[in-house]
């Protein structure tokens, strides 16, 4: 298996009453009134510090997000910290995979920047970039960069082909694209690997997405933290693997990855001593603090889906959950290093994904109790994962050629030969 | 909805939009667009319906099982141009036309466009201008489903706001309404989001027609600030402002608003003589 850190650059310092005085974690969470700016300086400081743990600690990949106007991931461009690690691991040495898990392409209005520091990432890694393209949440794509809901996954869909057109092409080419147009496209850099990065979508398990990474030989992440996974991720999962057997595509399990919340201690009971208040802070403050408003406007899903959506949804809860919930549940797996390991080895075996990004640094956890996280997952969690899949070390193609992984399918960028509209 | 509408589709945008249109009514033609949240037949119409053939098209990507429509108009050009082709199409050419709110903007970006389409324009607290000092509230488009109604309505108790948002019992139907009210304000938001303003500003002085713009005092989305700058910028009009009103002044004020447009409609008043071009 392949074992992925996961930084987001929360901010760590919400007053108590957060979740109580403010109605969410995005869009209208005032900065001036709740953030002391050395504390937002020491959320970058302690979080690229961490990264750098955990990729000396001996994770394979550490990644990083997009969101905007969010307290929960200040990452309005997750490429500007990736740089930072990039270089850094390159002149320590660290061969570790430098994944971003996605600029967001149904929310960017310039589409060749991607492509440009998408490459420029690459070449200061040394080809250890792995490169993520997710859609965007609605609250960030649509409201905080203002893209019209009903065009978001056709601006992702153009914006896609213009990235890998831009990196591939051996010709300079005019682009007349409905969102964007160019007369003449040559990027400086194209990737250093060949033909490209490894790619991967990232999705909370629409049927189309699925059908799309299959098709496309994309590497398939779904993030999923709201409740139980074998209730919510599951399904997907099998659905992901049914639709591949359906299309003929191989069962390799490295094309899919699975993200979890992971609290690691002693024993599980000094594990909720440790981490409960701090996990309890990110849901009641952070992703758990979104309104389906947010998360979903007007245009962006189809009325099918909708119905389907909401005929599902479950009724909100009566206040943000608790740690022993959130256990209990599985929407957190955490623990002693058995309990911890024994439960992602049935998730990874159960859902067929031969990566894990791990999200560790939950909340308000403070970087001395992050870092003891990171050395328990790393010391007492990975080695006994690691094996797992091992069967398909050696046909690895959503992983850098330079740390082992085998060059991606043509397919990933080859279809996009055709026409931009 | 009654029984004596008459449901039209017409061939549009060289053949790549089916565009329904609901009907009813004997007399001169009128066109009515309807608002972000699709066409109800409610009793304004029927009002309008007794001395005019009321013709109202249902916006591209909001007719049921024709979805994928919405994706035909990229832009508002694009969608001045299939609805005069509509107009023609339908006859109401040289007719009067009433739009409200989204339906408002369409029609004033009509008007603007085609000066000599239309006789008369009637636009119900229009869309289609931005105010710094008085924004139109976005936050209807990325709200919780409460707080709608206090955007829209001055008095939710209201009669026409009961029956706006009566749902029905099935809760089965209830579910594909909602599905369809949301889909139906994702097609018409394309052309309002993020701010509600695709330059019409810079085309209303070109409105020849005698424009009457209602406007409830008390809108809560679209602030009564802006029913004064329509009134600015085109010439030949005139403003009525609806005490105790929301957004919607023909279900809010039924009394007033009525009789206030049928009158202008079927005698001509122009408070200023205008600029004909």
């Amino acid at each position: 298996m392949k074992l992925t850190y996961v930084q987001q650059f929360t901010y760590r310092d919400l007053p108590d009453d957060f979740a109580q005085r403010y109605p969410e974690s995005v869009v209208t969470n005032p900065y001036y009134e709740l953030v002391d700016p050395q504390k937002v300086r020491a959320s970058f400081r302690n979080g690229l510090d961490e990264m750098m743990y955990a990729a000396r600690a001996g994770f394979d990949a550490v990644a990083v997000t997009e969101h905007g106007q969010a307290n929960y991931d200040m990452s309005p461009n997750p490429d500007l910290t990736a740089a930072a690690f990039a270089y850094a691991t390159e002149t320590g040495g660290i061969e570790v995979g430098v994944h971003v898990i996605g600029r967001t392409l149904g929310k960017t209005r310039e589409p060749l920047r991607v492509a440009e520091e998408y490459a420029v990432l690459d070449h200061i890694s040394g080809g250890r970039l792995l490169a993520g393209f997710p859609v965007g949440l609605a609250y960030d794509a649509n409201y905080n960069n203002g893209v019209v809901p009903v065009e978001t996954r056709a601006r992702y869909d153009e914006n896609l082909a213009l990235i890998l057109k831009a990196w591939t092409s051996r010709e300079i080419f005019a682009w007349n694209g409905k969102f964007s147009q160019y007369p003449g496209v040559n990027i400086w850099p194209r990737p250093l690997q060949a033909p490209h990065p490894p790619l991967s979508i990232t999705t909370i398990g629409t049927p189309n997405t699925t059908t799309f990474a299959l098709q496309r030989d994309l590497g398939f992440n779904l993030v999923a933290f709201h409740g139980d996974p074998m209730v919510i991720a599951k399904p997907v999962f099998d659905h992901f693997w049914e639709t591949a057997a359906d299309m003929g595509v191989d069962d390799n399990p490295y094309r899919a990855t699975y993200a979890q919340f992971v609290a690691v201690a002693d024993t599980d009971a000094e594990a909720e001593k440790l981490y409960a208040k701090h996990i309890e802070y990110s849901f009641a403050n952070g992703i758990g603090h979104i309104g389906i408003h947010r998360l979903a406007m007007p245009g962006g899903i189809p009325p099918m889906g909708l119905k389907h959506l909401m005929a599902t949804m479950p009724p909100p809860p009566d206040g943000p959950p608790k740690y022993r919930d959130l256990v209990e549940s599985g929407a957190v797996v955490a623990g002693s290093a058995a309990t911890v390991r024994d439960r992602l080895a049935m998730l990874a075996k159960t859902f067929r994904v031969g990566n894990l990004s791990l999200f560790v640094q939950l909340g308000s956890m403070p970087h001395e109790l992050t870092k003891h996280n990171i050395d328990m997952c790393a010391s007492q969690v990975l080695p006994h994962l690691r094996p797992i899949w091992s069967e398909y070390d050696d046909d690895n193609r959503w992983w850098p050629v330079r740390l082992g992984g085998k060059a991606p399918s043509p397919k990933q960028a080859g279809i996009t030969a055709g026409s931009a509209k | 909805m009654s029984a004596d509408i008459e449901f039209r589709t017409i061939k549009i945008w060289n053949d790549r939009i089916d565009m329904r249109v609901q009907i009813k009514g004997q007399g001169d033609p009128l066109l009515y667009l309807h608002p972000a949240g699709g066409l109800g037949w409610d009793p304004f119409l029927n009002e309008l319906a007794r001395d005019h053939t009321v013709y109202a098209p249902e916006f591209p990507g909001t007719t049921p099982g024709n979805i994928n429509a919405i994706h035909e108009l990229d832009d508002i050009f694009d969608v001045v141009l299939a609805y005069e082709e509509a107009a023609r199409k339908l006859g109401v050419t040289g007719g009067s036309v009433v739009g409200q709110s989204f339906g408002g903007m369409i029609a004033a970006e009509l008007a603007s466009s085609f000066p000599n389409l239309f006789s008369k324009v009637v636009l119900l607290d229009p869309a289609g201008l931005w105010l710094d000092d008085h924004p139109a509230n976005m936050t209807i488009m990325a709200c919780p489903p409460q707080a709608i109604g206090p955007i829209l309505f001055h008095d939710l108790s209201c009669p026409g706001a009961q029956a706006l948002f009566a749902q029905p019992d099935d809760p089965d139907v209830a579910l594909d309404n909602t599905a369809h009210l949301i889909w139906t304000m994702g097609c018409t938001f394309k052309f309002l989001w993020p701010i509600p303003d695709r330059g019409l500003r810079k085309r209303l002085y070109r409105v020849s027609a005698p424009t009457l713009v209602v406007w409830g005092e008390q809108d809560a989305l679209i602030p009564v600030a802006h029913g004064h700058e329509f009134a600015r910028l085109i010439p030949n009009s005139r403003l009525e402002l609806v005490a105790n009103c929301g957004h919607i002044p023909q279900l809010e004020q039924p009394a007033i608003t009525i009789p206030l447009v049928r009158d202008f409609l079927l005698t001509s008043i122009g408070s200023s003589p205008g600029t004909p071009l």
